[in-house]
């Protein structure tokens, strides 16, 4: 079974576990950070688990509505524990938010060449991607205001999560890595 | 994102330039050259923006793709054609 590594249960973190949850894989979610009462607008985390780490919040709420077990690592990602995150991971997915972070994770899967999807939103829900890091370049310097500050471009979270669900799906049925670049009004693959 | 009925036409060394602006996604009408310098691509695509040359995006006279990624995908199986993609910068996933 396929051993996957999630790193960050917000916006698009939260909903791809929520879609992956009938696919043979193992999953590990890494984040660091508490469900705030803002994340609720945007992420799939329920009113009731504000205040908890993510990583316990979403573990829960799988558990609770679908019996889906998850193991989760309530830490952040830096130089020094990327060897034990992703020692035994087949796949690596990054759901983070921001460039350092992203660089750190391309580092990481780079030297210990791990398969690594990269999921991504510009500002204002404008653009998505799901991109696999053999054709990823970070991107820096971003403008505008995050596409998960409110309520406003969940169904475009969604849809970009779905569409990494759907990277995912066919890497872990075939080995293909079919990447997709998602705008509101529809994805090429690539 | 469609229209690709007549993409076996398409000489193997030109791509499709798609573009989102503005919360809209459309296409350069006509391809162009895989290699073609990013300073050309953007004035392509300013261009076409300004006076409403691509389909599915309304012309803004004043668009300005200042900060906007020009990125190179070669075909795949998945996509029997080349792309070039000018889109907004994607830094985000898990905004806390």
């Amino acid at each position: 079974m396929l051993r996957c590594t999630i790193l960050g249960a917000g916006a698009l973190g939260s909903h791809l576990i929520l879609l992956l949850r009938n696919e043979p894989l193992e999953l590990t979610v890494i984040d660091f950070d508490h469900v705030d009462s803002k994340n609720v607008l945007s992420q799939f985390h329920p009113r009731g688990m504000v205040g908890k780490l993510k990583t316990n919040a979403i573990q829960q709420t799988m558990q609770f509505l679908y019996g889906t077990k998850l193991t989760t690592r309530p830490v952040r990602l830096n130089d020094g524990n990327c060897d034990v995150l992703f020692n035994d991971a087949g796949l690596v997915i990054d759901c983070l938010d921001n460039a350092p972070s992203r660089l750190l994770v391309q580092t990481g899967v780079r030297l210990r060449r791990i398969p690594c999807l990269h999921g991504a939103l510009a500002a204002d829900g404008a653009y998505g991607r799901a991109c696999w890091d053999e054709k990823f370049v970070v991107d820096e310097g971003a403008a505008g205001a995050p596409t998960c500050e409110d309520g406003r471009h969940l169904p475009f979270i969604a849809l970009v999560s779905a569409y990494l669900a759907r990277s995912v799906q066919e890497f872990a049925a075939t080995g293909r890595k079919v990447g997709f670049e998602v705008s509101p009004f529809g994805a090429v693959a690539t | 994102m469609d229209g690709h009925d007549n993409i076996q036409l398409i000489d193997p060394n030109l791509a499709r330039v798609n573009v989102t602006y503005g919360g809209q996604n459309g296409e350069l009408i006509d391809p162009v050259a895989f290699d073609a310098s990013e300073a050309d691509v953007r004035a392509w695509v300013t261009e076409a923006l300004r006076t409403g040359g691509i389909p599915g995006i309304p012309a803004s006279p004043n668009a300005d793709i200042t900060g906007y990624v020009v990125e190179r995908f070669a075909p795949t199986e998945a996509r029997a054609w080349a792309a070039i993609f000018c889109r907004p910068k994607a830094e985000f996933g898990a905004a806390r």
